[in-house]
């Protein structure tokens, strides 16, 4: 028996290369996720082969620690059943692919269930029961913070959630201390437990967006698909909201769990009844290792201070930072060489210290620049051009259609929709940030497709391609395609779509373009020519 | 993992050129001149040089063909036979005497090379005693029945016929080079020595197999006229190959974009997309979106061909790369704001270390230079191919750069000059993981070529150099005592790499 499922969940893993959200998914849905994270696990390959792991011996006091679910007391742990809908970037005015998951939640407040924004991102019905309750009621989100993997539901109707007690939020668990793990993964209906310690606690990339990182704590207690959004607890309180793990082809017994600095802060930021994002130093910073840079650099006291690799333009620090700068503390905590920096007694990267504060906020920072030691104070704001590179969920996929030309904004989901692999287009997506296109361009748009139709048909080999300029006018986001279009070009009659690095332009004629577009929206089944909507924030 | 990769696309390449494994062919054969007297075996050892680790080469190989006798103690083989040889030999298919042979003149881009007996001239002169040149044939058309020659184990001469069935312009081996083939169609049996084998028709040499695509039958052959056009270049023995246009073309088949260009239906053309610096097009005049009517009288249709007097529809390109030799005229009709223009021009050819990255690297190897365990390159074709299957963000960003010259030629660069790898020395502590990043100066000074990088790091400020990357981490500083004790242990440490630069 226990072999038997054993090898169930690894085929089930096996679908799912990489660090996943462990939200329990039906099979469609588990591809989707693997494309979105594979990129965050390229070092973790070469661990594959890791013996399986021998079993934990049976605790004395096992009877001691004994859950009684009949007494109601974990029926604060809720199972979350979801219908998702999948955005479709390939044909962005349909609606969508309908799936469903479910996973986990738990009670912080009076009809107030936290779980993962990933369980239930995309959501069309949240239904949530507890496990002695086998009726479903729907719920409905109240915050979803995709950048912290964190999200609030309550109940339509709280009455029948009255009575429950919620569970209180903790600290964070020293190294090597046990803790529980509570939800509704895979493998039964019931509420299950798992058991383990804590592993290590570290800043680690979150692989719902595959673009933020937090702190995160790692756990060898067994996480599973279903544990999402689950309780981890400690002495009964929570000490973290379970998240994600590896597939077992990549690292046995690393789970995964979102711990309560970031849990507060996200409760902290929705007081005000909505939810403003991290906000982000926007640095890249190298470390001081070499005794040539300290020399160069004119360090004084060896071990303190990281250089400023690369500066994000409009970021929080862009006017204060430049490349080459030393930095050598912030909020008053010294930064050490390795980019690090001691919060509550751990060293942690020194992001942890802007992680925890909030737009708006100001940071003291002291640097060295020419030799010379500075001091300054910046206002904490968002970094939003970063989102695009990740996945993004809950948007209505924007785009423009006209006669037959099928134009989208530049983002992760665009991509892999699409697998373009042009690469122009690949060339200003990954260079996006370091590159600093979004500078001149906020809003790529990339011509993706051209529908055939007898106008049309010559272009046929000219798509993909990143969109420079439509009738003369520059393309800095999707709204000004619909601007453009409406202009003339440099010959009246003409339209002219110029794609960045392609020889030709693409020439359509006003007059069989015009008459084309409704034919091209009736035979390819096209309700709206465009949904222009709002840019990612 | 670099290395395997570049392996694996080496081999690639390797079976690409192999004659099949195709079974004999019944097929009647026509009465055919048969001469075992113009045929040698050509046995090549090929090594090359790892681009990454560019101080040393890789495994060595082996490769053998059948080699044609020319006029004087020659024998004409594919170029691929002797790129990057270290050891070449001709062998008597019979007897299987053998003398050892070098290159006379090679010619990377058609393809071809041309090699002499490498022995004192008693001996060559006794290998070549019994042989006979063969003539080259130019005049083929769709239709003809060929003969190509294998030699069997022992010498024996194995005919088969193969039918052209196109005539056209097609890829060589390195990128970009298209030239004039035939396409035939016909079973290839699966020999030994089949790298290069002649083609013949009529007891005349009509051309060396390219390639063969067993799956479809296709043998790709590279044609006379080609062969002609080397042999008249090398003959000097100075070669200076095909002369080239540099730029490229977009049909105009369009309506939508005739009606814009302002083309009359009875016009043929092709749009002009981008024209590269330094080159014919460029120096004779022609710009971004002309539209090229004629090209030494010969009408251009909107397919982009013309009518080739002797082998018909073909691409334009032929009449640059196969006509003409360099510094012959050309004359080419554009219309240009809706009015014909007529420019003129003297066809040169861009070298290939001309262009900001090396498109190619045979018979040498890439330009380095290692400096406190930096290791500088200078970008070449074959570098990025390497990682066709295994991209990341910092090789797309130079892969890029390579297909986007322009950008980085304007700011004067002469070649791509960036961070390979870092080697762990003492002095290039911390960097051990950087790669790929283009450099911009070092000690102050531009690098617009590896060799401003040897002299920039001749001046080293209060003992300290500074690079200067394009992205980050944008500042890098060595020790210039240390690395110069590590340069010292480079050579002899466990590294052994025994010349710590080559710039050529």
């Amino acid at each position: 028996m226990i072999s038997l499922i054993f090898r169930f969940l690894l085929d089930f893993f096996e679908l799912c290369p990489s660090l996943l959200p462990i939200m329990n998914l039906s099979r469609s849905l588990l591809f989707s996720g693997a494309l979105v994270a594979t990129s965050l696990t390229l070092n973790l390959h070469s661990q594959e082969a890791a013996p399986a792991p021998a079993p934990r011996p049976p605790r004395l006091n096992g009877t001691a620690d004994a859950i009684d679910l009949a007494s109601g007391a974990w029926d604060n742990v809720i199972n979350i059943e979801v219908s998702v809908l999948f955005p479709d970037y390939r044909e962005p005015w349909n609606a969508g692919q309908p799936s469903g998951g479910s996973g986990t939640g738990f009670l912080i407040a009076p009809n107030r269930f936290m779980t993962n924004a990933h369980v239930v991102s995309n959501a069309t019905r949240v239904m949530i029961r507890t496990t002695n309750d086998p009726e479903p009621h729907p719920a409905k989100i109240v915050f979803i913070a995709h950048d912290c993997d964190l999200a609030i539901i309550e109940a339509v109707n709280p009455e029948h959630f009255a009575k429950l007690k919620p569970l209180a939020i903790g600290g964070v668990p020293k190294l090597n201390t046990e803790v529980n793990v509570l939800g509704y993964p895979i493998g039964g209906d019931r509420i299950s437990v798992t058991r383990g310690v804590v592993s290590r606690i570290d800043f680690r990339p979150y692989s719902h967006t595959s673009v933020d990182s937090h702190l995160a704590i790692q756990v060898d207690a067994a996480i599973n698909p279903g544990n999402s959004g689950g309780p981890v607890l400690q002495d009964g309180k929570v000490v973290g909201v379970a998240f994600q793990g590896y597939s077992g082809r990549v690292a046995q017994n690393v789970g995964y769990m979102i711990p309560t600095p970031v849990i507060k802060r996200f409760l902290k930021d929705v007081e005000d009844g909505s939810y403003d994002y991290y906000v982000d130093l926007s640095v890249d910073d190298f470390p001081i290792e070499n005794p040539a840079q300290v020399k160069a650099l004119k360090l004084e006291e060896p071990g303190v201070g990281v250089m400023i690799g690369d500066v994000s333009i409009s970021g929080s620090v862009s006017d204060v930072l430049k490349p080459g700068d030393v930095l050598l503390s912030l909020g008053g905590n010294p930064v050490y060489n390795n980019g690090l920096i001691r919060v509550d007694g751990d060293l942690v990267d020194m992001n942890e210290v802007v992680e925890r504060k909030f737009a708006g906020d100001k940071v003291a920072l002291e640097f060295i620049r020419d030799g010379k030691k500075q001091k300054a104070e910046v206002t904490l704001k968002r970094f939003a051009p970063y989102v695009k590179l990740g996945a993004t969920y809950d948007e209505r996929p924007r785009y423009l259609m006209y006669a037959g030309l099928l134009f989208q904004p530049l983002d992760r989901n665009l991509m892999d929709a699409h697998r373009i692999t042009d690469r122009t287009v690949v060339h200003v997506f990954d260079n996006y940030l370091n590159s600093k296109f979004y500078v001149d361009i906020p809003e790529p748009v990339v011509l993706t497709t051209i529908l055939p139709d007898e106008a049309t048909t010559y272009l046929q080999s000219t798509f993909p391609g990143l969109v420079e300029e439509i009738n003369g006018v520059k393309i800095k986001r999707l709204a000004d395609v619909a601007e453009a279009l409406k202009k003339d070009g440099d010959k009246p009659g003409f339209i002219v779509v110029k794609l960045l690095d392609k020889g030709r332009p693409i020439i359509l004629k006003r007059s069989l373009a015009d008459e084309a577009h409704p034919r091209i929206m009736q035979n390819y089944n096209i309700q709206e020519a465009a949904f222009i909507g709002q840019e990612l924030k | 993992m670099k290395t395997i990769f570049f392996i694996l696309s080496l081999t690639a390449v390797a079976l690409q050129a192999q004659a099949p494994k195709a079974p004999a062919t019944k097929a009647p054969q026509r009465p055919a001149v048969i001469r075992t007297d113009a045929l040698v075996k050509v046995n090549a050892t090929i090594q090359q040089y790892n681009p990454y680790l560019p101080w040393q080469k890789q495994s060595p190989g082996g490769r053998r063909g059948l080699g044609v006798v020319m006029p004087g103690q020659r024998v004409l083989v594919t170029a691929q036979m002797a790129a990057d040889a270290t050891y070449l030999e001709l062998e008597m298919p019979d007897t299987e005497a053998k003398i050892p042979a070098k290159v006379v003149g090679i010619d990377y881009e058609a393809n071809l090379a041309l090699l002499a007996g490498a022995a004192d001239e008693k001996r060559v002169t006794a290998f070549f005693a019994g042989l006979k040149p063969l003539e080259v044939e130019t005049n083929v058309a769709k239709g003809d029945n060929l003969n190509i020659w294998q030699s069997d184990r022992v010498g024996d001469l194995i005919v088969t016929p193969l039918r052209v069935s196109k005539i056209m312009t097609s890829a060589y081996v390195v990128e970009g080079s298209n030239y004039l083939v035939y396409e035939c169609q016909g079973i290839l049996r699966s020999e030994g020595n089949s790298f290069t084998l002649p083609l013949v028709k009529g007891g005349k040499l009509v051309g060396l197999l390219l390639r063969y695509d067993q799956k479809n039958q296709v043998t790709t052959v590279l044609p006379g006229m080609i062969i002609e056009h080397f042999l008249k270049d090398v003959a000097d023995g100075n070669v200076e190959g095909f002369p080239s246009l540099g730029a490229q073309f977009q049909s105009t088949m369009d309506d939508q974009f005739r009606d814009y260009l302002g083309l009359k239906p009875e016009q043929g053309g092709m749009y002009v997309s981008a024209v590269v610096k330094g080159n014919t097009a460029d120096k004779m005049g022609m710009k971004e979106g002309d539209i090229v009517l004629s090209m030494n009288g010969f009408e251009i249709d909107s397919r982009g061909d013309y009518l080739d007097p002797q082998y018909g529809r073909l691409n334009m390109s032929h009449i640059v790369r196969g006509r003409a030799y360099v510094g012959d005229s050309l004359e080419v009709k554009v219309l240009r704001d809706g009015k014909e223009e007529t420019l003129k021009g003297k066809l040169i050819r861009k070298l290939p270390q001309d262009n900001l990255v090396w498109p190619y690297l045979f018979d040498r190897g890439p330009n380095y230079l290692v400096h406190g365990g930096l290791v500088f390159q200078e970008l070449s074709k074959p570098y990025l191919e390497g990682f066709r299957e295994n991209q990341n963000a910092d090789v797309s960003r130079l892969s890029y750069l390579a297909e986007h010259p322009e950008a980085m030629e304007e700011q004067g660069r002469k070649k791509l000059v960036f961070l390979s790898m870092v080697l762990p020395t003492p002095s290039a502590q911390g960097y051990t993981n950087l790669g790929g990043n283009v450099i911009n100066k070092i000690n102050g000074k531009p690098i617009l070529q590896l060799a401003d990088a040897v002299e920039a790091f001749k001046s080293p400020k209060d003992g300290v150099h500074t690079i200067e990357l394009n992205d980050f981490p944008r500042f890098l500083y060595l020790d210039a005592a240390q690395s110069d004790k590590d340069n010292a242990a480079m050579r002899a440490g466990a590294f052994r790499i025994g010349k710590l630069s080559r710039i050529e």
